[in-house]
């Protein structure tokens, strides 16, 4: 099954209105696959330890996908897949993908459970809202971290020559040309050039424009797509998957399952997520993400979200050749204790089950530049640290972790922090004192905690 | 013949069952058996449906039941609204919110949430869906004669038409009538603070609680 085929469908599968496809196919199935493959969630496990569940989540969410499709929410249209074509796709399904140029030359590779091999890396902005004044600076720092493999999302520009950026619009066409040649200028003051740049420029059909050879984001880059809330895709998503896989580019394709939402709890929803990352290789997804939403919190690193992150990750990990990343976002704020024990938690709940590590970022609302390139070092020595235990020795220093920040998890009890232009000295591209003796400071704690940091 | 109270135990039930035929059934019966209206509302949906709401936020029940909840109330208040028209009166709400995503925005969760816990306490919500153009909110809002318009972004690149329609009610002379909430993920109450709009919400649940506790300032 190829492109070709599922934008035909998106045209001509059965018409429904979105609620009855969120109600009616996903919200009755997901209640009826649970109950038929029991997967149930203790209300205390925060790593899962039950080969026998991941298995069963895979099986169900296999089985969602088939029951739901994916519902394309212009044409109205459900994309449905047979069990074959399911079946070929996980077989055709890439577990190495290529990214980068040169020296920087690298390759994101599927995992296993309890894979010694340590993670890939996406680290950088992701996202966060960057200004344009601090744009190449913060990603040049970034990017002058050698354990991250790719620059992550280097950043949204919110606004341009002071004026606020309408997506579709002339501003945003340019802000999409400026984001390719900022990003890749920074990794080339970086001394890496040929660095990975996985790309999500503006969120419009425009954001094809920061596309070039020369001085923007290449062939070699992955770009970003992202599907919607539940087993959803929009038209936008769909047109540049069409023109991004044409052109050449790994396809980095998200998905956000919102426990509390149509999946219930974490348990159901680790159906909907195990369904998504299938789904994503349906709809063209070479590298697949996972972001778990929450109904009450807006980060990922709630106890909810971090046992379905390891569960969906066992279960694609232990039944597929999925190339599997998922990504950490925070309640605290870099320049916080807080900000480091949350991506940890993450971070040693989903590499030993096999993911490969994307972020870290705290949650929206979101200030300019509110990222810390040092953290993300620590981000990926963690990562690297994780693949070194099994599930079982990560789950008590997760439990360890998460006691530290439970108490702390919405945007108002959570810390602040400072940004980056705070955190850095900008004239040596340097964390300040401060920062770097709270990175000190963490670490040491980790490796306390039992966290194998060398 | 039922008893009051059994007929209010069959509306809890309704709800707590998410059975919109049910809550149908139940209004009809309250009708019949000559229940004064607004008091069938309060001892029959409005409790069960607070009830729902509360266990929503403590995550017993999750968004699909919420739905449902909704709607069966929905269904059966229908009926009753319909007996108290026949009579010549009217089911007085707590206030008719015209809530939807901006423009550019596809994300639907977030103001489908909204809206349901707004239903779940008494709100009137008229759903507009998602990507909603800015002038479509207010001639919605002047068609219904909305109190409150509820805008969702949840992008940092759609927040921009969350300061549109607040823009657009001010030059028709129209942001004294209409109490404009915004939220969604990238929105804080510093941007509401410089669009001009009457309130932030963080989440659904507080959502409901800023707009019951400025209740004075909607319903002007």
């Amino acid at each position: 099954m190829n492109l070709k085929e599922v934008v035909k469908r998106a045209e001509t599968g059965p018409l429904m209105e979105a609620n009855d496809f969120l109600m009616k196919r996903v919200a009755t199935s997901v209640i009826k696959l649970q109950k038929e493959y029991s997967i149930k969630w203790d209300g205390k496990t925060l790593v899962n330890l039950d080969d026998d569940l991941a298995d069963r989540c895979w099986a169900a969410g296999k089985e969602l996908l088939l029951q739901t499709g994916v519902y394309s929410m212009n044409s109205r249209r459900v994309i449905e897949f047979s069990s074959e074509e399911v079946e070929q796709a996980l077989r055709f399904a890439p577990s190495r993908i290529p990214v980068g140029q040169g020296k920087e030359a690298t390759t994101v590779y599927h995992r296993q459970v309890e894979d010694p091999r340590p993670p890939f890396v996406f680290g950088g902005p992701f996202n966060a809202d960057v200004h344009e004044s601090m744009f190449v600076k913060l990603n040049e720092a970034f990017a002058q971290e050698r354990l991250i493999d790719c620059l992550l999302f280097p950043g949204y520009l919110k606004e341009l020559d002071g004026l606020m950026i309408r997506p579709g619009s002339g501003l945003s066409s340019r802000a999409a040309v400026l984001y390719g040649q900022w990003a890749r200028e920074a990794v080339r003051r970086a001394g890496r050039p040929g660095m990975a740049i996985c790309g999500h420029a503006v969120m419009a059909l425009n954001e094809i424009a920061c596309t070039s050879e020369e001085w923007g984001l290449r062939q070699s880059d992955p770009r970003a797509m992202v599907l919607i809330s539940e087993l959803q895709v929009d038209d936008v998503t769909m047109s540049r998957t069409v023109y991004y896989q044409d052109y050449g580019c790994p396809i980095y394709m998200a998905f956000t399952p919102l426990v509390g939402g149509y999946g219930g709890g974490p348990d159901g929803t680790a159906i909907i997520a195990a369904a998504s990352f299938i789904a994503a290789i349906m709809m063209g997804g070479e590298i697949v993400h996972i972001g778990p939403q929450h109904i009450k919190y807006k980060q990922q690193t709630n106890n909810h979200s971090l046992f379905l992150g390891s569960l969906a990750n066992q279960a694609v990990a232990r039944n597929s050749h999925i190339i599997a990343t998922t990504s950490h976002t925070t309640a605290g704020r870099p320049g916080s204790d807080q900000y480091p024990y949350e991506f940890s938690a993450l971070a040693l709940a989903v590499v030993p089950s096999g993911s490969n590590l994307t972020g870290p970022r705290p949650a929206e609302p979101l200030g300019f530049n509110d990222v810390s390139p040092l953290m993300a070092r620590l981000f990926a020595e963690v990562g690297q640290a994780a693949a070194r235990l099994t599930c079982e020795q990560a789950a008590p220093i997760v439990e360890a972790l998460y006691q530290k920040y439970k108490d702390r998890l919405t945007f108002e009890e959570a810390p602040q922090g400072q940004p980056f232009e705070a955190l850095y000295d900008l004239d040596t591209l340097t964390p300040t004192q401060e920062h770097q003796a709270l990175y000190e400071e963490v670490k040491a704690e980790l490796v306390r905690l039992g966290v194998p940091l060398t | 013949m039922a008893t009051a109270e059994e007929i209010y135990a069959r509306m809890q039930t309704s709800i707590q069952e998410y059975d919109d035929a049910a809550a149908v059934a139940a209004a009809k019966e309250a009708v019949a058996a000559g229940l004064d209206p607004v008091e069938a509302v309060e001892k029959g949906f409005a409790g069960a449906i607070r009830e729902l709401g509360e266990a929503f936020d403590r995550m017993e029940i999750f968004l699909p039941q919420l739905v449902m909840a909704a709607d069966a109330m929905k269904a059966g208040m229908a009926v009753l609204e319909e007996a108290m028209a026949t009579s010549g009166g009217t089911l007085e709400k707590k206030g008719l919110v015209v809530l939807g995503t901006v423009e550019g925005d596809i994300h639907d969760i977030g103001k489908t949430v909204v809206g349901a816990m707004l239903q779940a306490n008494g709100y009137d919500v008229h759903d507009l869906g998602v990507d909603v153009p800015s002038t479509r909110f207010i001639q919605t809002a002047q068609d219904l004669n909305a109190h409150i318009i509820a805008l969702s972004a949840l992008l940092s690149t759609t927040m921009l038409y969350q300061r549109d329609v607040v823009e657009l009610l001010r030059n028709k002379g129209l942001a004294d009538k209409y109490f404009v909430i915004i939220g969604g993920a990238p929105v804080t109450q510093q941007w509401a603070d410089e669009i001009g709009a009457d309130a932030y919400a963080l989440h659904a649940v507080q959502a409901v609680s800023v707009l019951n506790e400025r209740q004075a300032e909607w319903k002007r």
